[in-house]
């Protein structure tokens, strides 16, 4: 019995502590972590749509249960695209996905945000062999296949779940703007 | 022995006498599957010799107040809170490097290397003696992941930290998980002949052992 309220005891005591530790290092760090990656943000909204002289954010969306939000490009008072940002479940974290989009509903580009995947297998979506195979496709194109040569997207061996996410991401956000900006009727 | 001595002895103990992956063959997963590249390899280490050194430190500090028969979670949860402060204090002030080592940081806590000089050493030993073995040990990881990782990334992409250095076709075996082990046997192998060739098989001329 007393050693069983020992052991509680020195159990608690470093939790307590650990606790303590972390969550002061928490609150120190997090505002410093949210502006600089609301900067991140922008520079990357920005770097996707070069043509546009402002980027408004347009509303917020929630794909897979996260929030995330979408922007118009303008030039000169005339919208150019869309920039949606959305997520994607992988193997060990939701993979963040920015995409740019024309205004005929077709991708421009994709960018990895951030994500939490294996180092040497997961982290592979960022390639740009996967990446840019998303370029050009219309939302009916977004489907992760894992044979060669088709218009839809291959998947990378060994990686299929990251793969699997971003599509999955990806095609979530792409309906969406269909939705909201497809032509009507 | 003087103490600068014995410190010198745990250094050279991490790094050559017990290396964790050539010779204790500790934390094998990561370190295949990390040194694709010497970039990562380096990053990675950088990341363990970090964390092996503070949660060496802070399980000998806090090793009388430990109970015996908790003492893996503890051990856990020292390592635990290391990785999650280096996470958020990298995060915060060092981005350009997060971006970089943001993936490794948080795949530590399951490292074999760092619980078991936790177990074996730190928890057993003076505050500083814990210091100079965590160091070594992290440094052995270190310079483990770089060589392995400079050999992989030659001979399988024909370029070291991601520049091109020769123009031939690379033997792609060398990046894929196999090429991984060959890379580590035949160094394990090379480290163990100049061991027997020149220290008589003892591990660096018997360094600090236990």
């Amino acid at each position: 019995m007393k050693d069983m309220f020992k052991i509680t005891l020195s159990l608690v005591a470093m939790f307590v502590a650990a606790g303590i530790i972390m969550t002061t290092v928490f609150a120190r760090t997090a505002p410093i972590i949210k502006v600089a990656k609301e900067r991140e943000e922008k520079e990357a909204r920005q770097k996707l749509m070069p043509d546009a002289d402002d980027i408004v954010e347009a509303g917020t969306w929630e794909p897979f249960g996260k929030h995330a939000k979408y922007f118009t490009a303008k030039k000169g008072g005339e919208a150019i695209g869309y920039l949606i940002s959305t997520y994607g479940k992988g193997y060990s974290s939701y993979i963040n996905i920015l995409i740019a989009v024309g205004k005929d509903l077709k991708i421009k580009e994709i960018k990895i945000l951030s994500h939490g995947e294996t180092p040497g297998l997961g982290d592979e979506i960022d390639k740009n062999y996967f990446r840019k195979q998303f370029d050009g496709k219309s939302p009916e194109q977004i489907e992760l296949v894992k044979i060669e040569g088709t218009d839809k997207i291959q998947a990378i061996s060994g990686v299929t779940i990251s793969s699997r996410a971003v599509t999955n991401g990806v095609k979530e956000a792409m309906e969406f703007l269909k939705g909201k900006y497809g032509v009507s009727g | 022995m003087s103490n600068t001595a014995s410190y010198w002895h745990l250094f050279r103990n991490g790094i050559f006498g017990e290396n964790p992956v050539f010779r204790l063959a500790l934390s094998l997963c990561p370190a295949v599957a990390v040194t694709s590249g010497l970039k990562n390899g380096f990053l990675m280490g950088i990341a363990v010799l970090f964390v092996q050194t503070m949660a060496n430190v802070t399980t000998s500090l806090i090793r009388k107040f430990i109970h015996p028969k908790v003492r893996i979670p503890s051990y856990m949860f020292i390592i635990a809170t290391w990785v999650t402060v280096t996470d958020l204090a990298m995060a915060a002030f060092a981005r350009d490097v997060y971006a970089q080592m943001g993936l490794y940081i948080k795949l530590i806590v399951a490292f074999a290397i760092i619980l078991s000089r936790s177990e074996l050493f730190a928890s057993k030993n003076k505050v500083i003696p814990s210091f100079f073995d965590g160091l070594g040990m992290g440094m052995g990881f270190l310079l483990a992941l770089v060589i392995i990782g400079f050999f992989r990334e030659l001979l399988g992409k024909g370029s070291l930290w991601g520049h091109p250095v020769v123009d031939t076709k690379p033997l792609l075996i060398m990046i894929l998980p196999a090429g991984g082990f060959f890379a580590m046997g035949i160094l394990m192998g090379f480290f163990n002949w100049v061991d027997i060739k020149f220290f008589g098989g003892t591990g660096a001329g018997g360094a600090g052992g236990h």
